[in-house]
């Protein structure tokens, strides 16, 4: 039930979808890989919005050259684990939500029990071999992935559902080299408000999701694309040998 | 003479190529190009990348084949990297080449 308290913080929202589109939010318990440049907006703006509960996990100690992007933490952050600096702003900016964080590296021996059994998965990691972890635990416990990744002033993101959509290797097989990449605070707030509106209609179960199709972002140019995408059935993540497999289970 | 070089240059294709990301940095953002009849995919980005050596090597790995990570598009549909060779470039095709971007 939505308390008054709540019924007036989420006003000006709730006249977009009622007390049941608010009530789904609030049942809602959503997974943020990261608390970096694209996990603070998105972990910011789904506490603001009222989803219920948000697990955060993340690795890091805060460091003075990830203030330009990571605005969950502050300059007295620094040295600071990550996940005590998100738990404390994401408190205080909606008391009425619950805020799990925890401090570990996924690996591909956690990453299903990190998970648990949340609604869905943002990916706001900043790897692909971590995204691949995160993509086969959305095909096997069937949880939908929201997909970001930014460099400079360009952003790219889409939304899987598992065996209905493209899944993140059906769409990057292959990993791009690892690098130190260049980045401005603007692109992952940009690509992370994609990501937290796709995780919003999901849960409201409204407007066109953001699947099958690769939204890509240039700021320099001001212009954003999308590319079609398809499910690849020799995938080996969710291609047909792996339904088979599945189905046999 | 002169009929057979009008008729060459009439089957002188135009294509566009488009980068995405870092390689948009290395190559500009919309490449309009010419190609002669047969051009494989592979050869027609490599014709462009060769003016460009750090961008030759984002996208071509020492043996001259695409790095496995590049993602290229014909017409909206996905090229497999291994099959850019024997994939073959039609006058008005749209060609889309890019990077993941990684960072977060």
């Amino acid at each position: 039930m939505i308390s008054e308290r709540e019924r007036e913080r989420y006003k000006r929202q709730m006249l977009l979808f009622g007390d049941d589109g608010q009530e789904r939010l609030k049942k809602a318990h959503i997974f943020i890989a990261g608390a970096g440049g694209l996990g603070s907006p998105i972990a910011l703006y789904l506490a603001v919005a009222g989803i219920g509960t948000l697990t955060i996990v993340d690795k890091d100690v805060v460091d003075q050259s990830n203030l330009n992007r990571q605005i969950l933490h502050y300059d007295r952050d620094i040295g600071r684990k990550k996940t005590a600096s998100a738990e404390e702003k994401l408190s205080e900016v909606n008391p009425d939500i619950t805020v799990k964080v925890i401090d570990a590296t996924i690996g591909a021996s956690n990453a299903g029990t990190l998970i648990g059994n949340a609604d869905g998965i943002v990916d706001a990691m900043d790897n692909y071999p971590t995204r691949y972890l995160l993509n086969d635990v959305a095909i096997e416990k069937n949880i939908p992935l929201f997909h970001g990744g930014i460099r400079g002033f360009y952003g790219q993101a889409t939304t899987i559902i598992p065996y209905k959509t493209a899944c993140l290797r059906c769409i990057f097989p292959h990993a791009p080299p690892q690098e130190v990449f260049p980045v401005v605070g603007v692109t992952p707030g940009f690509i992370g408000m994609i990501q937290a509106t796709e995780v919003l209609k999901y849960l409201l179960g409204s407007g066109e999701l953001l699947t099958n199709r690769l939204f890509i972002w240039d700021g320099m140019q001001a212009h954003a694309e999308e590319i079609a995408l398809e499910r690849n059935p020799r995938c080996a993540a969710c291609g047909d040998s792996k339904n088979v497999k599945r189905k046999k289970k | 003479m002169w009929r057979f070089k009008e008729r060459e240059e009439e089957e002188e294709m135009t294509v566009k190529v488009r980068f995405f990301a870092r390689f948009r940095e290395l190559f500009g953002t919309d490449i309009v190009t010419d190609a002669a009849p047969g051009t494989s995919f592979i050869d027609l980005i490599k014709k462009i990348a060769e003016k460009n050596r750090e961008g030759y090597e984002a996208i071509f790995d020492t043996n001259g084949a695409f790095r496995e990570f590049v993602i290229l598009m014909k017409n909206g549909k996905r090229i497999d990297c291994t099959d850019a060779g024997k994939t073959l470039i039609n006058d008005g095709d749209e060609i889309a080449v890019f990077p993941p971007v990684a960072g977060g």
